[in-house]
């Protein structure tokens, strides 16, 4: 099972492209596989005939053998390979494991390899080291679907213990009703297995809400300018032609270059602060909610950042996103004011350290210059982890943001 | 051949005809025992070690024939010929070299650690000397309970140059403990000859050490062995006086059933002790007593016919259970002890001792 | 006699206790056992005349004369030994050895032959031996005389060992291991002799072999102690008990057989354990309390078991080394910080 993303730690086999027995060549597609993140293809690295040994749905460890080309195992990268094969050896064979024992263990130094890369423990961290967590901590986890990954250990050495999961606090996994029939008096339960991806979410969601310290303030941001502007974009017949939320993110990108902390993150005790502005948008996909990220917003111009958002958008919709594209963010935008939603509080997605959530875009009465007139307004929510960035400081940023979108210029020039 | 240091008490005892013949049955039923258990270990019916004491049969029954009903008994661990001279059943010794639930310590002895304490036989012990001390305080026991017996301990030529010789012959002459001593020196300590192993190779003179009577007497003359255990054993009932017997004697076989027994002798030394065998000796007794060849021929095939039953016993009786693997380690209500000791035990610990009749 | 039984009987108000030394205690246990029960004898170096080398004896030989406080020459083995015989004989020798030191010339009648006697003959002859001696270090003693072999006792199937830890349990588990039909090893200490505390007055206090206790209840870490060890954790827990640290103290009381209930319940309440003992820890009753608790609590563990010993170094002379070498209470406290993950 390659290893296809910084946190992955399983992969689930979905299609093989290629049939056992059937010649591959190098850098061919031979599997689409799942990962925490996103389905992937992977392309074998060596010619020769495929034997496909991890069937479609099956769900195995980083570096367990899926399939071996030309008598090797693929993925061909090197020892863990070779000694997968050797590990192997004696169920094949079928042989008393007396008999193979000395085999095996003789068999990595003939490889010629480096020292195997050891089978994945349950819980690493996204840097792919081992997570130091107690036993009881990962006893919890366990029983709260927490991941243990994201979060900062307080005990000795930075390990994980026991208060910091209960700190990060999920609801317990086991209150998922099991329920049989007749038995919750909710009817039929049907039971849906967690993609994935769903598991990541609900485990990231649920660890910001139980350690994020979060505070969230409210704005009404005055849109005619924007409005105008987009028509003026419009009749120019410029392609594509920047949304409002395409707006919001240039602001937003231009308003983070200013307020570093909220380009940031609280981690282990410490601020980080980030070179680059990279938005995130919240894009719902089938079942599920990925962030794509525009790199190097605030550098991008307006036109560059709808033509990105539109092709993220796309590959979320095809599954074709890639975890480079769902992984560096670090603010996020939210929108659902294409629902009619007005305003709402979003769910930091950790460690960053702020989240704008944008209402719909509506004609409003409000008072300018003492008179009542119809404006087109938008309510935005900025929710921040207070640990990183405080009230002032964050009062200051969204009023930036409002500032940006009342005066759109900016975002063009 | 008899020697002794400080005054013997008088002799009494002496065996008529009919109680030599006895004896003689019970010495060829040692004979003939050691020599089917050196074909039974062969066949790799018992294990682990396995002394035999062919050619010492005099001795044996001699001394042993000297015990009173009540007396106590310690033995080393050649002890087959100890454990049937008193009286066990050749079943149940056979049986417990066999490592079967009918053996005399019911599986769990083996060949050095045969008991009947209903006999008053308190066991076979397999470290040279330490049955010393433990033998010392069964006679300390003797006294405190105002018993009128005494003990008699086992010991090899090797023996006497432990630690616990001397501890034990100084408490036992300290505190007037009723004890003897008996040396079984049949010249080697597994194979090493006495004269290489011993400053002092005339054993019995050591008690001089602990103002003890000492004394060496020829253990393959039946009756010589018997009239000095049984004097010696009474002075230790009447008088509280503790005393070392040695009965020079020789074995024929090998320090155990793995030894060939002529690293360190030779052949002619073995023929020179078998032309003085015990059994002949007595054999030649009983003739002159008037006892037939025939009637002899027929003791012996009595004797064949015993030990062939003794094996078959052996065979029949089941092997111990393992589920009560645990049994008689611990005194009853020890398990409701122990009950709490579960948690973390290693793997299979509870199956193997928790379950299996600790404490029953 | 007449008058020991009357004086056992006396003061049996019931629940009567009398604040007396570690000392007294055992004396209290040895006169009552001596009162009840003919078979009961003691036996050993200077218990009589001399009034045994740290006085638990004293007094005893004028009231039950030299047959039943038996003075031996110095010879461990034989004596020792001479306890397994006469215990074999249905005999309740309770044998002192002056320290564990002068255990180790006996080791061949403790283990090959006292440890042996129930299983070996098949449960046919018991062996209802006593053996008491202290453990331990802190007098300037030196390498010979500061040893603690609990450990090496407590791995040995066929012995029960016991380390009482206050007087109450002195009396008690003494008591408790006359009074059973193995070979009891009853582990003392040096410097508890002179620990004070309540001691049940009522001859029939019995304490029951194979129950620990929580001596102190805490709810962030587990201490488990026993013998002095468990003086030791219980200063230890006071102190940190003024920095906001509640220290759970389970009290071993007996060794072989463990009571690793009371143990795996403490650590799963409290996720962390520091293993504490007076001897050394490789091989020890730390090593071997720190797998069990690994395997029966796995799962609520919060932080890796801790374990406190002796240096393993013969001891040495000097004060401030034997000091440094010994498992004090600041080693203790900064085992139980480093757990807790607190600055030492």
């Amino acid at each position: 099972m390659p290893r296809l993303s910084d946190s992955m730690e399983e992969g689930t086999i979905l299609k093989w492209l290629k049939a056992s027995g059937e010649e591959v060549a190098r850098g061919e597609e031979i599997v689409e596989i799942e990962t925490d993140k996103a389905n992937m293809t992977y392309e074998s690295d060596a010619d020769g005939s495929l034997e496909i040994v991890a069937q479609e749905g099956a769900t195995l460890p980083i570096g367990a053998v899926i399939a071996r080309v030309g008598g090797e195992a693929a993925p061909a990268d090197g020892a863990p390979a070779a000694a997968q094969v050797e590990a192997e050896a004696p169920a094949e064979a079928e042989a008393p494991a007396e008999a193979e024992a000395p085999t095996a263990a003789e068999a990595p130094p003939e490889a010629e390899a480096p020292a195997p890369e050891p089978a994945r423990p349950a819980a690493a961290g996204a840097d792919g080291e081992r997570v130091k967590a107690s036993p009881v901590a990962r006893r919890l986890a366990r029983e709260r679907g927490v991941d243990l990954a994201g979060i900062q250990g307080s005990g000795p050495g930075g390990r994980i213990v026991k208060a910091d999961v209960e700190a990060a606090g999920a609801a317990p996994a086991a209150a998922a009703p099991a329920s049989g029939p007749g038995g919750s008096g909710k009817g039929e339960t049907q039971v849906v297995e967690l993609s994935k991806l769903q598991q990541v979410i609900a485990r990231r969601m649920a660890e910001s809400k139980a350690t994020v310290p979060e505070f969230t303030l409210t704005s009404e941001i005055d849109m005619e300018a924007c409005v105008a502007l987009r028509g003026e974009l419009k009749a120019l017949e410029h392609d594509p032609v920047p949304s409002y939320n395409d707006m919001v993110v240039k602001a937003c990108a231009l308003a983070l270059r200013e307020y570093p902390r909220a380009n940031g993150a609280y981690k282990d005790g410490r601020f980080e602060l980030y070179s680059r502005v990279n938005v995130g948008v919240a894009v719902a996909a089938t079942d599920a909610l990925v962030v794509p990220t525009i790199f190097d917003a605030d550098a991008k111009a307006l036109g560059q950042i709808a033509a990105e958002a539109r092709t993220l958008a796309g590959r979320v919709r095809d599954g074709k996103i890639t975890p480079p594209e769902l992984s560096g963010g670090t603010f996020t935008v939210s929108n659902l004011g294409m629902f009619g939603v007005t305003d709402f509080v979003a769910v930091i997605n950790p460690p960053q350290a702020a989240i704008l959530a944008v209402g719909a875009l509506a004609p409003k009465a409000v008072v300018r210059d003492g008179a009542l007139v119809a404006r087109h307004t938008m309510s935005v929510t900025l929710t921040c982890d207070h640990r990183i960035l405080y009230g002032a400081d964050a009062a200051q940023f969204l009023a930036r943001i409002r500032a940006l979108l009342e005066h759109p210029l900016a975002l063009v020039v | 051949m008899s020697a002794a240091v400080s005054a013997p008490p008088p002799a009494t005892d002496a065996i008529d005809a009919a109680m030599r013949r006895e004896l003689y049955e019970r010495m060829v039923l040692i004979r003939v025992f050691e020599t089917e258990a050196e074909r039974q270990y062969k066949a790799a019916r018992i294990g682990g070690y396995c002394h035999l004491s062919s050619g010492q049969e005099a001795a044996t029954v001699g001394a042993v024939h000297a015990l009173q009903t009540d007396d106590v008994l310690v033995t080393g661990y050649r002890s087959h010929g100890f454990a049937l001279a008193r009286g066990v059943p050749p079943e149940a010794v056979m049986a417990e070299l066999f490592g079967r639930a009918d053996g005399c310590a019911h599986g769990r002895g083996g060949s050095m650690h045969l008991l009947d304490v209903g006999r008053g036989y308190y066991g076979g012990w397999g470290i040279v000397a330490g049955q010393l001390p433990v033998a010392t305080g069964l006679a300390l026991a003797l006294v405190r309970q105002g018993r009128p017996q005494a003990v008699l301990c086992e010991l090899g030529d090797g023996a006497v140059n432990m630690g616990a010789w001397h501890e034990s012959l100084n408490l036992a002459a300290l505190w007037k403990l009723p004890i003897v001593y008996l040396v079984i020196n049949n010249e080697y300590g597994m194979g090493t000859p006495v004269g290489r192993a011993s400053a002092e190779p005339e054993l019995y003179r050591r008690a001089a050490s602990y103002r003890m009577h000492g004394e060496r007497v020829d253990g393959d003359d039946l009756d010589a062995a018997i009239e000095a255990s049984a004097r010696l054993l009474r002075a230790a009932r009447e008088q509280r006086q503790p005393a070392v017997l040695e009965l020079m004697t020789y074995r024929y076989r090998g320090h155990s059933v793995a030894d060939a027994g002529l690293a360190y002798r030779t052949k002619e030394e073995i023929a020179e002790h078998l032309a003085r065998d015990p059994l002949v000796r007595v054999r030649t007794q009983l003739r002159g007593d008037g006892v037939t060849d025939e009637q002899l021929d027929a003791i012996d095939a009595t004797a064949e016919q015993r030990i062939a039953a003794a094996v078959s016993f052996a065979t029949e009786s089941p092997e111990p259970r393992v589920d009560q693997l645990a049994a008689g380690m611990h005194a009853a209500g020890s398990a409701e002890q122990f009950a709490r000791m579960r948690p973390g035990s290693a793997y299979g610990e509870e199956p193997l001792t928790f379950d299996a009749g600790l404490g029953a | 006699m007449s008058a020991t039984a009357k004086q056992a009987e006396a003061p049996a108000a019931a629940g009567a206790t009398e604040v007396m030394t570690y000392r007294e205690a055992l004396r209290m246990a040895l006169r009552e056992e001596l009162a009840r029960d003919e078979r009961v004898f003691l036996m050993g170096e200077e218990v009589g005349t001399f009034e045994g080398a740290y006085k638990v004896s004293a007094g005893l030989l004028d009231e039950f004369g030299p047959d039943r406080v038996r003075d031996t020459p110095i010879a461990e083995e034989g004596f020792v030994g001479a306890g397994v015989g006469a215990a074999m004989l249905g005999e309740r020798p309770v044998v002192e050895i002056m320290t564990i030191n002068f255990l180790l010339v006996a080791m061949d009648q403790v283990i090959n032959h006292a440890a042996k006697i129930g299983a070996m003959f098949g449960g046919q002859v018991r062996c209802p031996l006593v053996i008491r001696t202290p453990n331990g270090a802190g007098n300037q003693l030196t390498a010979q005389h500061s040893q603690s072999f609990d450990g090496w006792f407590a791995g040995t199937p066929g012995l029960k060992v016991l380390a009482p830890a206050t007087p109450a349990d002195a009396k008690g588990l003494l008591k408790a291991a006359i009074r059973d039909d193995d070979p009891v090893l009853v582990i003392e200490n040096l410097p508890i002799y002179k620990e004070k505390g309540p001691v049940p007055l009522d001859p029939e206090h019995v304490v029951p072999i194979g129950l620990a206790a929580v001596a102190r209840e805490g709810s962030d870490l587990t201490v488990v102690s026993h013998s002095y060890a468990t003086v030791r954790a219980l200063h230890v827990a006071e102190q940190l008990a003024g920095e906001g640290v509640s220290v759970e103290v389970v009290d071993l009381r007996s060794l072989r057989p463990l009571d690793m209930e009371t143990v795996a319940a403490s650590v799963s309440k409290t996720g962390r354990a520091v293993c504490v003992e007076e001897g050394w820890p490789s091989y020890g009753v730390t090593a071997e309390l720190a797998a069990r608790i690994q395997k029966a609590c796995f799962d609520d563990l919060d932080a890796p078991i801790e374990r406190v010993g002796m240096a393993e170094v013969p001891l040495p002379y000097a004060k401030n080394l034997e000091l440094a070498a010994m498992p004090n209470e600041e080693r203790l406290a900064g085992a139980i910080r480093a757990t807790l993950g607190l600055a030492a």
